[in-house]
């Protein structure tokens, strides 16, 4: 038998494969990014800390009196594009209660 | 010639190994033992045997309801990604409030609505743990509001400085002075 092949070496070989490619407990905290495309128009992004993204999810622009200004859901690239309210607003990405991100319009980058 | 001379001489790496392989498989063994210490604190931590967290910061009264608030870890805030950085708090509800508080939040700075009441606490009501986001700009005189909500729809509100809730976040938020 070769040597390389002993079942005593493959499963050594086999334990340190298993502890290096263990899925870690990665957890998910929602993320969300917005920015100005330009004067117009504003680009968010939406996703979580693990890496995938948040098609389907809520994300709505909210006044500071709390009046829903564009009730939107993000599409299939995880993004939503909304014209810039007059008045003024925040972010809410919302994947459920206490998986939120609210992002001010003061923390919106401009283009 | 005779049959010895001409055996191969072992390697001295060879000759080091069959003398000390004993030994060195014997301190191999012992090198997990130095790790025991942290493991069993850490373990008395996640069962709770230790109490909340690393530092209890106390109870704190939210309108008629309480919670014991703790400091999981007597760390600053530690980066997940694009996430940004999370600090990690325990609470355990009052025995009264079991009942009737349907959710816990946590968040720096009062929250706007109950839909962005920041962080939810979730596990046992003797024992919930919450990833609270730190922003990188917060103030050091920041508040911590704690937002608890009742199965009947009432929501009570209360707030302490985040100087008393975490002094290790205070000071890692200062020494990013420049970010602010």
């Amino acid at each position: 038998m070769n040597p390389a092949l002993r079942p005593s070496r493959l499963s050594a070989v086999l334990l340190v494969l298993c502890a290096g490619f263990s899925a870690s407990a990665l957890a998910h905290n929602p993320m969300c990014e917005c920015k100005a495309i330009d004067a117009e128009q504003i680009k968010c992004t939406g996703g979580f800390s693990d890496g995938s993204g948040a098609p389907g999810v809520t994300l709505d622009v909210i006044g500071y009196d709390e009046t829903i200004l564009v009730p939107g859901k993000l599409g299939a690239d995880s993004t939503l594009t909304f014209k810039k309210p007059g008045a003024e607003f925040y972010v809410l990405f919302d994947a459920g209660p206490g998986h939120v991100v609210e992002i001010d319009q003061a923390d919106i980058e401009a283009p | 010639m005779s049959k010895s001379a001409m055996a191969v001489q072992p390697s001295r790496l060879s000759q080091l190994w069959h003398k000390w392989r004993f030994h060195i498989n014997v301190l191999l063994l012992l090198i997990p033992l130095g790790f025991m210490p942290k493991y069993f604190s850490d373990q008395a931590l996640f069962r709770g045997d230790s109490g909340l967290g690393e530092r209890e910061i106390g109870e704190v009264q939210v309108g008629p309801w309480s919670l014991r608030l703790a400091e999981f870890r007597n760390l600053p805030p530690q980066p997940d990604g694009a996430a940004g950085y999370l600090k990690g708090f325990s609470a355990a509800l009052c025995d009264a409030c079991i009942e009737p508080v349907k959710a816990t939040y946590l968040r720096i700075g009062k929250p706007r609505s109950l839909r962005a009441a920041g962080s939810l606490f979730f596990g046992t009501p003797y024992s919930m743990g919450t990833q609270l986001p730190v922003p990188e700009k917060t103030k050091a005189d920041a508040e911590l509001w704690i937002t608890m909500e009742g199965w009947d729809g009432s929501m009570h509100q209360a707030s302490i400085p985040l100087s008393q809730a975490s002094p290790a976040t205070v000071a890692w938020l200062n020494k990013q002075g420049a970010k602010q």
